[in-house]
């Protein structure tokens, strides 16, 4: 049997990795798609602690299904922003959407 | 309808010819002198019924026609107000009622009724002519209509309706409103013609000058009234016991008995009303008003009214007075100013040039004698004096009037540049104006007290006989002075303006006036002569006991004591005889042969002294200095412009720039610094802080990020340090 | 019909604010709408004004058609209402004087609707004063009624000339005289509230009636200090807030100024109606709450008197503004009035006291209808002339007969012609005061000698004279609107001289009976 420290291993890197990429990259879907690895990061967390801990409670699992819907939905809207700021910048480069500071 | 509810109506007629007037018909000319001098008729004719009823009923003193009803409510009683007629309201009346009924009808032809509105003339100015043209194309200038015809009969009519309530009341307070109605009346004739300023300024003058003396007689009025708790003459005059308290009360006021002092009180008021000496300067000035209107203030109403007022309330001026106890301080001071006045009167009449102003001093003078007359007790001769200087004053005035009348008609025709009522502009008018002449000769005659026929020689001489009798020998002399005077200023004026020849173009284009005019004038002088003989003392030489003196037995009769006549004496007689004929020669000779342009031969011998009385004794000119002058300034410059603006409000506008010192005190020391600084030093650190943690605010949000994940690490190890170690 | 007579004060006094709302709806731009409504609407209490009068039983002692609902139960103050013959004269006119202050106030262009509205309230806060029989409510209506007149100053009143004040500072004069009167009146209030609070504190009711009786009757030491020294201090603190209003000398600059600033019908309730409040004041309360006091300042109080009779006289002669004139004349004629006062609570109860009292109640009556005349008339020469310089007009009689005559009538009523009202009073005043104060009396005698000399000048001034010819043409008639304004208040003058019996018994009876 694996033991669990594998699937949280497997998962502090999962999760390393995207938020390696959300602050290294400057493509703001690359950023997106970090957020994305970051949540399923935690989706493996949850899964590996139910499956060794808490099998009788499906509360995991819903909140991993949560997670998923949180995250198409973050995706849909995210994307759709990035498209209208697009148009108007002509450019998706994070660090040049600054329009927020001071 | 009884007697008394015909007293009551009396005044009414004259008033609702005023409403009317006022009202409706000041536009229909006709109309409105129909009203008036119908109104009048009525009055007259009801004052003539009850004179006739007067006359006829016995003991009409004790028992006079009265009538009154409550008006005022005071506490628990009440002030009732009434009408009273008793014999010397019924003279009254008559005198009144005969000179308003005349002068009613003379204003008629005086405002030139029937001619033509004229070229230019306007409301506030006397009629200037107007131009006609006649069947043969010839321009004339003719007299034209008063333009505010109406309004004259309007304003007559409810000075008439003041004299018949003064004239029947039965107390002191509707007399008091009949005064001041008149007073108000005489204001709006004299200043009838408010366009002049001449004219403008007598009016205010008249006025003012008779309300100095309505002040003190409105104290007199509520003293006597505090004093005695009633108005009624009946009530308090008859009322012995009430008299003697009075007259033994002290007032308090200079050791004088509370009756002298009420006395004195409305005795002022009769100064001013009557022009005495000290306050008769706005009468001359009052001729500025049209001559009927001189007439009705100056010798039928608002100047008898004043000696009308004295004489009624004698018995109070006399409480305490016997012949043998001295008069009273009351009768002292009207026997003083009487007799003054009408000396010093007599003598500023002499140097007058203006044919009503000569008038004017005469009245003031005459007044004088009634006032004096009373002053030493001669009640009945005082009474009678009032009526028949009614009769002939009016006579003058009216006569006078029909004078300038007939030189204005001159002065149009010829188109001479010269004043019409300068009497030195005239002579000759006894051919261009024969019933002018003749009735003014009567009246002036009569005021001269020429012997036997005329009124005026009958009454002053029972003024002098009185004095003489009683052994007042200062009045009597200063008396017989002024008759003097009398005589020789009216022979003057007579002389002047009818005898001898035309003195100018003007004067020999005189004309007679109307009919309207003339008739008034013809009535009056029967008066003038008439009047007197009711009043013949009875031990009087050949002529005594011919006729009984009725007069002296009725109106006599008004006082609870029958007055005695006094016993015949020949040297009053000699005395009135020779200042009247001496004056009536003296002025004759002097002026008899005057020529155009020459000056009053008075002027040289006299010198100096005549500018002094050409000039009034200059009293215009001091009141004006003393008073006017004063009072302007004390009401202008001191009261408003120092006391109110500079003191009162000064104080004021300090407080308020205290209160503004005294706000920004607080504002600049506490609440500024303090209160304000507070909150201002929290908002500029929590900005200045602000200010510098804004370089954080990049806007990139991965750089949000790292320092997200930066504090969370340190904020991480921080709790694990402390929850690890610190335990 | 039962319901109003049961509520006849209640109705007098709320009329007016329900007129008010209804003119408060209608529409802004409606100006005519909104003069002719407000007019007719006030007629409504004049009418119930005068069913009173005709109901009020002047036989009768105490107050009538009184009505008491608890208002304020924790201080024991009442809504309690009640008229005896001295407020029936002033509400009577009052509410005659606002109707023809609203016909008068028809050249109004300016914001009609507020105007009319605050018109309506300061009605209602003069009323309060006279109907009420509650300290507290009394005061409450003594302040309200100081709101709209402050507006009505303020917004509405002349719009040129200006005043120098302390320190060289120039303001507006219509701001300067509205701000003047709101907080002299203010300061003088101020006295007036601690007073009563502690009448009310001490007594424990605000109810005037058992305060008369309480008050009057008490006699242990008060906060440490001696009851007779409390009482006087009280006595000043009611007198001064009532002199001010009156106003008596010396604290009588607000009028002059106010009233020349205030457009013509405020003028007209002003002079007519607000200055009673102040001698009302005296009437209702100082006389009776302070007995003992009234007879040991009433000297003082009459020298005032005798000083705003003299130097109002003086100070409006020395005038060349017409109204401002016509302004110092109220202080004159008010003089008397508080002259009656004083010599009435020096020698309370006797016949002499009772006719300086009925001098006085009528005094205020026929000033209100004559002084309400007077800047009516100086309102119409104003709107035509744009002037108030007495120097500027001249001869105008021809070109304006009516007005002319009017204008004499009125000034002759105001000057105590007898035959009109105003000798009636003064004469009481003057014949009730005398055996009291003498030296006051013939002192006052100077102040009636000059009231003759202002009058004529303005007379003089206006009317008469050679005509000015810059006004031919451009002064028309007086005409119905203004004729029907004044024609009421004439009537009454005339009427109240040659009969005055009908008013001045109600007034005798209720004199006798409260003193």
């Amino acid at each position: 049997m694996i033991p669990l420290s594998w699937f949280l291993f497997f998962a502090a890197a999962l999760f390393s990795i995207g938020l390696f990429g959300v602050l290294a990259r400057r493509n703001a879907i690359a950023i997106l798609m970090g957020i994305e690895l970051m949540l399923n990061a935690v989706n493996v967390n949850l899964i590996a602690f139910w499956s060794y801990r808490t099998v009788h409670n499906i509360a995991a699992w819903v909140f991993a299904i949560i997670v998923f819907a949180v995250a198409a939905a973050e995706v849909a809207v995210g994307l759709a922003l990035f498209i209208a700021v697009y148009r108007r910048r002509h450019t998706i480069a994070a660090d040049e959407i600054d329009l927020l500071k001071w | 309808m009884t007697i008394e509810l015909l007293i009551w109506l009396l005044p009414l007629p004259p008033l609702l010819a005023f409403f009317l007037i006022v009202l409706f018909t000041h536009r229909a000319k006709a109309l409105s002198h129909t009203l008036a001098v119908g109104a009048a008729f009525l009055s007259w004719l009801g004052s003539m019924i009850v004179f006739w009823q007067a006359m006829r009923t016995p003991h009409l003193g004790e028992h006079p026609f009265v009538s009154s009803l409550p008006w005022l409510p005071t506490g628990d009683t009440w002030l009732r107000i009434g009408v009273q007629v008793d014999p010397l309201t019924a003279v009254s009346l008559f005198f009144v009622a005969w000179t308003v009924l005349m002068i009613f009808l003379y204003s008629v032809g005086y405002h030139n009724f029937g001619q033509p509105a004229g070229d230019d003339d306007r409301p506030g100015l006397p009629p200037h002519g107007a131009t006609v043209i006649d069947a043969h194309g010839h321009k004339h200038k003719v007299p034209s209509i008063e333009p505010m015809y109406s309004r004259f009969f309007a304003f007559i009519g409810l000075f008439a309706f003041g004299m018949y309530t003064l004239v029947v009341s039965d107390n002191l307070l509707t007399l008091f409103i009949g005064w001041e109605i008149m007073g108000l009346c005489s204001y709006l004739l004299i200043g009838f013609w408010y366009g002049k300023s001449s004219a403008r300024a007598a009016m205010i003058k008249a006025f003012i000058t008779t309300r100095v003396g309505d002040v003190f007689m409105l104290l007199g009025i509520a003293y006597l009234y505090s004093a005695t708790g009633t108005l009624n003459y009946r009530e308090i005059l008859y009322n012995e016991a009430l008299l003697a308290q009075l007259a033994h009360i002290n007032s308090g006021f200079l050791g004088l008995s509370v009756a002298s002092l009420i006395g004195i009180l409305l005795f002022i008021g009769t100064i001013g009303k009557s022009a005495q000496w000290p306050l008769h300067v706005w009468l001359p000035d009052a001729m500025e008003g049209p001559t009927p209107v001189s007439a009705m203030i100056h010798a039928a109403t608002m100047v008898s009214a004043g000696v009308y007022m004295v004489v009624r309330i004698f018995p109070l001026l006399s409480a305490g007075f016997g012949h043998e106890g001295g008069l009273t301080p009351a009768m002292m001071a009207m026997a003083f100013i009487g007799a003054f006045t009408a000396l010093f009167a007599a003598t500023i009449a002499v140097a007058q040039n203006d044919i009503k102003r000569v008038l004017a001093y005469s009245t003031i003078s005459q007044l004088g004698y009634m006032i004096a007359a009373l002053g030493i007790g001669a009640y009945v001769a005082a009474a009678f004096h009032l009526i028949t200087h009614a009769f002939f004053k009016a006579l003058l005035f009216l006569g006078s009037g029909s004078v300038i009348h007939g030189m204005e008609h001159g002065v149009l025709h010829t188109g001479e540049h010269i004043d019409p009522q300068n009497m030195f502009n005239m002579g000759g008018l006894r051919k261009k104006m024969p019933i002018t002449f003749w009735t003014f000769l009567v009246g002036g005659f009569a005021l001269s007290g020429f012997p036997l026929v005329t009124a005026g020689f009958w009454s002053k001489d029972e003024i002098l006989a009185d004095a003489f009798g009683h052994g007042h020998w200062a009045v009597f002399i200063t008396l017989a002075a002024a008759a003097l005077l009398t005589a020789f200023y009216t022979m003057r004026q007579i002389t002047l303006t009818f005898l001898g020849e035309a003195r100018t173009h003007a004067a020999e284009h005189a004309q007679e006036t109307p009919w309207t005019m003339t008739l008034p004038l013809v009535v009056l002088a029967i008066f003038a002569v008439g009047a007197g003989w009711v009043g013949i003392p009875e031990h009087f030489p050949l002529l005594g006991g011919w006729i009984p003196n009725w007069f002296h037995e009725f109106v006599g009769g008004t006082l609870l004591h029958h007055p005695e006549p006094v016993e015949f004496s020949w040297t009053p007689l000699l005395t009135s005889l020779s200042v009247a004929l001496g004056g009536i020669v003296l002025g004759w000779l002097v002026y008899r042969r005057l020529r155009a342009g020459q000056a009053d031969p008075l002027a040289r011998p006299l010198g100096g002294v005549y500018t002094l009385l050409k000039n009034k004794y200059y009293f215009d000119e001091l009141y004006d200095f003393l008073f006017v002058r004063p009072a302007y300034w004390l009401a202008a410059s001191f009261t408003y412009l120092w006391m109110d603006r500079k003191v009162i409000d000064g104080v004021l506008h300090f407080f308020a720039y205290l209160s503004g010192v005294l706000g920004n005190f607080f504002r600049d020391f506490i609440d500024k610094p303090v209160v304000n600084g507070f909150g201002d030093w929290v908002a500029e650190t929590t900005k200045r802080f602000g200010h510098s943690l804004r370089a954080l605010q990049s806007g990139k949000v991965q750089q949000y990020m790292l320092l997200a994940l930066l504090s969370l690490v340190a904020f991480s190890a921080l709790f694990y340090y402390l929850l690890t170690f610190t335990r | 019909m039962d319901f109003i007579l049961e509520h006849l004060l209640t109705l007098i006094l709320f009329t007016p604010v329900l007129a008010a709302a209804v003119v408060f709806i209608l529409p802004r731009e409606e100006e005519n709408l909104i003069r002719w409504v407000s007019f007719l609407l006030s007629f409504i209490p004049f009418a119930l004004s005068i069913a009173l009068w005709l109901q009020f039983d002047a036989s009768k002692s105490g107050f009538q058609f009184e009505e008491k609902a608890i208002w304020y139960a924790a201080i024991n103050s009442s809504y309690h209402v009640g008229v005896d013959g001295v407020s029936l004269t002033m509400v009577l006119l009052t509410t005659l004087l606002t109707p023809l202050s609203i016909l008068a106030s028809f050249t109004i262009r300016d914001r009609v609707k507020s105007y009319m509205i605050l018109f309506f309230l300061l009605e209602m806060g003069m009323l309060g004063v006279f109907l009420s029989l509650d300290l507290l409510l009394f005061f409450v209506f003594w302040e309200f009624g100081l709101v709209p007149m402050y507006f009505l100053i303020n917004q509405w009143g002349s719009e040129k000339g200006e005043r120098e004040i302390w320190g060289g500072r120039k303001i507006p004069a219509r701001q300067y005289a509205s701000f003047k009167f709101m907080v002299y009146t203010m300061a003088g209030s101020l006295g007036l509230l601690l007073a009563i609070q502690m009448l009310g504190v001490v007594s424990g009711t605000f109810d005037m009636p058992t305060l008369f009786e309480r008050w009057t009757s008490l006699d242990q030491s008060l906060f440490g200090l001696p009851i007779s020294t409390v009482k006087s201090i009280a006595f000043w603190a009611f007198a001064i807030a009532f002199a001010l209003k009156v106003p008596v000398w010396p604290f009588h600059t607000w009028l002059p100024d106010a009233h020349t600033e205030a457009p013509t019908a405020g003028s007209m309730i002003l002079a007519g109606v607000l200055l009673k409040l102040g001698a009302y004041g005296f009437l209702r309360l100082v006389l009776p709450l302070y007995p003992v006091e009234a007879h040991l300042y009433a000297g003082a109080l009459g020298f005032l008197a005798v000083m705003a009779i003299i130097f109002g006289a003086l100070a409006s002669y020395g005038q060349d503004d017409f109204k401002r004139l016509v302004a110092y004349s109220s202080v004159n004629h008010m003089g008397f009035v508080v002259l009656g006062i004083a010599a009435a609570g020096f020698a309370a109860g006797t016949e002499n006291a009772i006719i300086a009292l009925n001098g006085a109640v009528l005094q205020m009556f026929n000033h209100g209808l004559s002084a309400a005349g007077m800047f009516f008339l100086v309102g119409v020469i104003y709107e035509r002339a744009h002037t108030r310089n007495l120097n500027d007009f001249g001869g105008l009689f021809p070109l304006i007969p009516v007005y002319g005559g009017v204008l004499i009538f009125t000034s002759m009523a105001s000057l105590g012609l007898p035959g009109l009202g105003g000798f009636v009073s003064e004469f009481l005043v003057v014949r009730g005061v005398w055996p009291i104060f003498t030296l006051y009396t013939a002192l006052a005698m100077i102040g009636l000698f000059f009231t003759g000399a202002y009058v004529l000048k303005a007379i003089k001034q206006v009317l008469h004279g050679p005509l000015n010819e810059r006004w031919t043409g451009h002064i028309s008639e007086i005409n119905a609107r203004e004729l029907f304004v004044i024609a009421p208040l004439m009537v009454l003058m005339l009427w109240i001289g040659v009969w005055p019996a009908w008013i001045l018994e109600v007034i005798n009876r209720a004199v006798s009976m409260l003193f």
